[in-house]
């Protein structure tokens, strides 16, 4: 039997967040994703040349609206995000912390583009790991936001997001002036996924410094599309299409923590089971899920769901 | 796939007579991988073309019931390797494990078949019961079998490498088609001739591809046919190896010793957690059945959820069942919004609205899960049906109000909407993402000021 | 679709002068526009001038190795030239072309196998071009059964079914597509389907609608590599739009800037 080897003619970029002091950065480690030459795993095609990288969410304000259990693991920092960074470093160990200035948004506190540049500085004083800086999903406040944090993170390389097909000017100039990366999602849309990085790479930006995020679906709502479009994505990518060649981003807490079966109380739906097992289950099979089809980098909210994907992830490596 | 001209032209006579109708074998070779002729037409072809053709135009991965009546399922016959290539038809089987020397085995069985959701319309469960033998005593092992049929309603996985342990369990529970699943590769026409005995489903364990290959090949040719392949023992990777390798030779090379459906087994000694996550990866990348240890409902409905998730037709997409919903808290004053059924859109816009912080209902109308606009397109979202949703949703009667919101982008039906139900329509945003901003500012109704 | 440039030919008055002065500058000039148009391959024709075709097809392809890797086509019926060239160009070329006349096939299917090139083969024998779709294929079958033969896998076997000008044959293309589709049920990998599109409309008006339309129409019959003039922007349009509608490359709103992105 002649066993099917697939040679594809290109891998996918590889994006370094972070950096150290020999960088410009304050860093004491930097995360490198992508690289990958063939489909999820398939070792005996060619192993992924690098792991894909774990990060943890922080939020700006405190999370009053989170489930208890999403609250628990980080009680004592909620609501200073300096401290919460430097809890999650300390006691979970993921490979980046997502900073999410959601308080900008007029919903939720309107703050200031000045505070939010001063929490980036805060939080990048409290933790020495890479820095995902993720702004409010208002434009014109993230507009406001964008040049202030990445000015405050100069040096650092960041992964900033995030760009889209009607708000990316601002952020891909603030990105280019203070050398980050961007993180440009797209709302379940294979050909907008493509053209928010035509547009990103016509404005100079070297497309070799972009993440994609296909907007993630949580299990039982609507992973299926984004599983799809990340699947076709890889494929067209190691095909040889440059403009989706990018690493891609599963931004799985946010989304997983919507679901009802993650978040419910047991009392409200007994048969579901205990709520504490549940909810992290939900947000690490979410993340099970897109690493098969492709994801690079994942954002998780609960440590433990953090921590089952580390362990996934050793045994589809098979690392012992 | 088929067979290529020239295969085909190999196997023809090479005489180029003219009596098929074609002026060269090499035509008529051409037609016949074209399926533009049957081999029928050419008087000289040797039995060895007719048995090869009609190897090629079987399907590259049979298909296998496990199980007799209402509760059998059906796996394999796949035709792709990625669900937007078209779809995967066979929704893996998921079995849990019960071993014979548990002295929890009866409870077990009786939750396991507890084990069953409804998620958006549909009813997702456990479909087997996988009867781990341990006792090495043939009579204990089939009674086992025959109670654990009564107490789950399932059908079984035998896993036992003692054949006469699976004669006599066999004989009690062979009726009910279940899948024997020995975990040796030894002894296989012994194994293939019970599975032709009692017409049951045969797993095939060789312990690699290749080995694999070659036992499913002795297995045909003992009688079995209906057979599952067992793939990886060791680690996940390996697994997802053997699964990816077994499916691609099928479709890709009709490779017929490899084209049956697969059986996997997650890691008994690893913790459920790490089990779920597994089993998550099995499911999703072509495994037709599922073995697990896992029992709580904490793990099970996860999975049954990516079963139900990974198998949805793109071209049928998931439905939401159309209804009145509550959105966070909402009060007899909390703006009433209405949308269609086609799952992404109400997940859409229930988040936005989520994200508002409004209480709010959200009315969904059965289009055929289709959304908004395409809906409209095609009259399944209209005046008419969006009436009639209102009327039979009781909105009425939770509601103080009598203010409708539709979405932006059939503004155009909201003179119609306003004649047929006589509720007051206010036109929302275009995009789900406006959500929020319409309802802090732009909203008027529900508090009954602008109702003049 | 595999783009084959056919610009660094000798006869084209810019190419004849530089072979002549051997202004290798000039060469790589051109290699390079026509890569950044688009090309993955160069074909590299020494014409009919030189007085020594196998030397001037050595400088030729050390003039383009000057300044690009590119996969380079070696174009001349005669193999010790293609001998010549090969040698000069070390690996990452195709042959152009053999005939599927006995003679050629035991010549150039031994050179491409041990070169690890690919071959340009036309669907033309001792018997000249059929005229008929079933006389290409036949010819197209044989050309692999020799290929298989002398070890060459048929992804490395380009056929060519042989364009005719519209303005003498005008049954032929419609015969070329049907021939195309054909190819791709021979083997299992299918051999490749390539076509020169210039041929098509040699003497002809409305050179451009003609060659751009025949593209369109092969590309939808399976056709998978072209030689072409890349600066040709109103053809390359076209194959984009082609690959697009072919579902083999992703739609987006820029995605001609996108294709064009894709090849710098």
């Amino acid at each position: 039997m002649e066993t099917v080897i697939e040679k594809w003619p290109a891998a996918i970029n590889t994006v370094t967040i972070g950096a150290r002091e020999d960088g410009g950065g304050t860093r004491s480690s930097t995360v490198t994703i992508g690289g990958e030459t063939t489909l999820p795993f398939l070792a005996f095609e060619g192993a992924p040349p690098h792991r894909p990288a774990l990060a943890l969410d922080i939020l700006d304000y405190s999370p009053d609206d989170w489930p208890e259990t999403l609250r628990e693991p980080f009680r004592e920092a909620l609501g200073d995000p300096a401290e919460w960074a430097g809890l999650c470093q300390e006691k979970y160990r993921p490979d980046l912390i997502c900073l999410r200035l959601q308080s900008l948004h007029p919903d939720w506190g309107d703050t200031d583009p000045e505070r939010a540049a001063e929490t980036v500085r805060a939080v990048l004083a409290a933790t020495s790991l890479p820095l995902i800086i993720c702004g409010c999903d208002h434009p014109e406040k993230d507009n406001l936001a964008f040049p202030l944090c990445a000015a405050a993170a100069a040096g650092e390389n960041c992964l900033i997001g995030f760009a889209t097909e009607e708000n990316y000017k601002t952020l891909t100039a603030a990105c280019l002036a203070d050398n980050h990366a961007i993180w440009a999602q797209s709302p379940i849309d294979i050909n907008i996924a493509k053209q928010v990085n035509i547009l990103i790479s016509e404005m100079g930006f070297d497309p070799k410094r972009i993440v994609i995020d296909p907007n993630t679906g949580a299990l039982g709502y609507g992973i299926e599309y984004t599983y799809s479009i990340m699947e076709r994505i890889r494929l067209a990518a190691l095909d040889g299409d440059k403009m989706l060649a990018m690493p891609l981003l599963g931004d799985v807490g946010a989304d997983a923590w919507r679901a009802k079966e993650a978040k419910a109380a047991e009392k409200d739906f007994p048969e579901w089971g205990e709520e504490n097992l549940r909810g992290p289950l939900w947000e690490a099979a979410t993340a099970a899920l897109l690493l098969q089809a492709g994801a690079d980098l994942l954002i998780f909210r609960h440590p433990e769901a953090l921590r089952k994907i580390r362990d996934h992830l050793d045994n589809l490596l098979d690392i012992a | 796939m088929a067979l290529t001209g020239l295969d085909i032209y190999k196997l023809l006579p090479k005489t180029n007579c003219g009596d098929c109708g074609s002026p060269t074998c090499l035509a008529f070779a051409m037609k016949l991988a074209s399926k533009q002729a049957e081999l029928q037409s050419c008087p000289h072809a040797s039995e060895e073309a007719t048995a090869a053709l009609g190897a090629a135009s079987q399907p590259p991965i049979r298909l296998v019931t496990i199980g007799a009546g209402d509760n059998r399922v059906e796996i394999g016959n796949e035709t792709v390797l990625f669900r937007h290539q078209e779809t995967f038809y066979h929704q893996t089987a998921l079995a849990v494990r019960v071993r014979e020397d548990d002295p929890e085995r009866e409870a077990r069985l009786e939750k396991i078949a507890g084990l069953r959701f409804t998620r958006v319309g549909e009813e997702i469960a456990v479909d087997l019961a996988a009867l781990e033998e341990e006792s090495g005593d043939p009579e204990k092992f089939a009674a086992f079998a025959l109670r654990a049929g009564e107490l789950s309603g399932l059908p079984a996985v035998l896993i036992s490498s003692s054949l006469p342990c699976l004669g006599a369990a066999l004989e009690k529970i062979g009726k009910s088609r279940p899948l024997i699943c020995p975990r040796s590769p030894e002894k296989i026409e012994d194994f293939a001739a019970l599975a032709r005995e009692h017409s049951c489903p045969l797993a095939v364990d060789g312990g690699s591809v290749e080995k694999t290959a070659e036992l499913s090949l002795r297995a045909r040719e003992a009688g079995a046919e209906d057979l599952v392949l067992l793939a990886g023992s060791g680690s996940l990777k390996e697994k997802l190896a053997d699964l990816t390798v077994i499916r691609r030779q099928a479709l890709r090379k009709q490779f017929r010793p490899l084209g049956y459906p697969t059986i996997a087994f997650t890691n008994p000694d690893a913790d459920p957690e790490a089990q779920a996550l597994e089993a998550a990866v099995l499911i999703a990348k072509y495994a037709g059945v599922v073995v697990t240890d896992l029992i709580r409902p904490e793990y099970i409905l996860p999975l049954l959820t990516v079963r139900q998730n990974i198998y949805t037709d793109p071209q049928k997409p998931i439905q939401v069942e159309p209804k009145l919903y509550p959105v966070g808290t909402p009060d007899r004053n909390s703006p009433l919004l209405v949308t269609t059924n086609f799952s992404l859109t109400y997940f859409t816009v229930e988040g936005e609205i989520e994200a508002s912080r409004i209480g709010a209902y959200l009315l969904v109308v059965d289009t055929e899960g289709t959304s908004v606009l395409t809906a409209w397109a095609a009259d399944k979202f209209n005046a008419a049906s969006i009436s009639r949703a209102l009327n039979d949703s009781g909105a009425a009667d939770l509601l103080d109000h009598r203010n409708l919101i539709l979405p932006g982008y059939v503004a155009v039906l909201s003179g119609k909407v306003e004649e047929e139900s006589g509720w007051t329509v206010e036109v929302g945003p275009r995009e789900a993402s406006g959500i929020p901003k319409f309802l802090k500012t732009a909203y008027r109704g529900g508090t009954g000021k602008d109702q003049s | 679709m595999f783009l084959i440039s056919e610009r660094i030919n000798g006869m084209f008055t810019a190419v004849k002068k530089a072979i002549a002065a051997r202004d290798a500058a000039a060469i790589g000039e051109i290699a390079l526009r026509q890569l950044a148009a688009g090309a993955d391959a160069l074909d590299l024709n020494v014409g009919t001038a030189a007085a020594e075709p196998a030397e001037a097809m050595v400088w030729l392809v050390e003039s383009v190795r000057a300044v690009s890797a590119a996969t380079l086509c070696l174009d001349h019926p005669n193999i010790e030239v293609i001998r010549a060239g090969a040698e000069a160009a070390g690996d990452n070329f195709i042959i152009n072309s053999t005939t599927a006349r006995e003679e050629d096939l035991a010549k150039f299917l031994p050179l491409a196998a041990q070169t690890g090139a690919g071959l340009i083969a036309l669907t033309l024998d001792e018997k000249g071009v059929p005229n008929t779709v079933d006389g290409r294929v036949e010819i197209a079958a044989r050309i692999l059964i020799a290929a298989e033969g002398a070890g060459l896998p048929p992804d490395r076997l380009f056929i060519d079914p042989v364009t005719l000008p519209i303005n003498v044959a005008q049954d032929q293309p419609k015969k070329l597509l049907e021939a195309v589709s054909q190819f791709k049920l021979l083997s299992d990998p299918p051999p490749r389907a390539v076509i020169g599109l210039s041929n098509l409309a040699s003497g002809s008006s409305e050179k451009s609608l003609l060659t751009g339309a025949f593209l369109a129409m092969a590309m939808g019959a399976g056709l998978d590599a072209v030689i072409l003039d890349p600066e040709d922007r109103l053809l390359i349009d076209l194959l984009i739009t082609g690959e697009v509608l072919l579902n083999r490359t992703i739609y987006n709103r820029d995605y001609l800037k996108a294709w064009r992105a894709g090849k710098t």
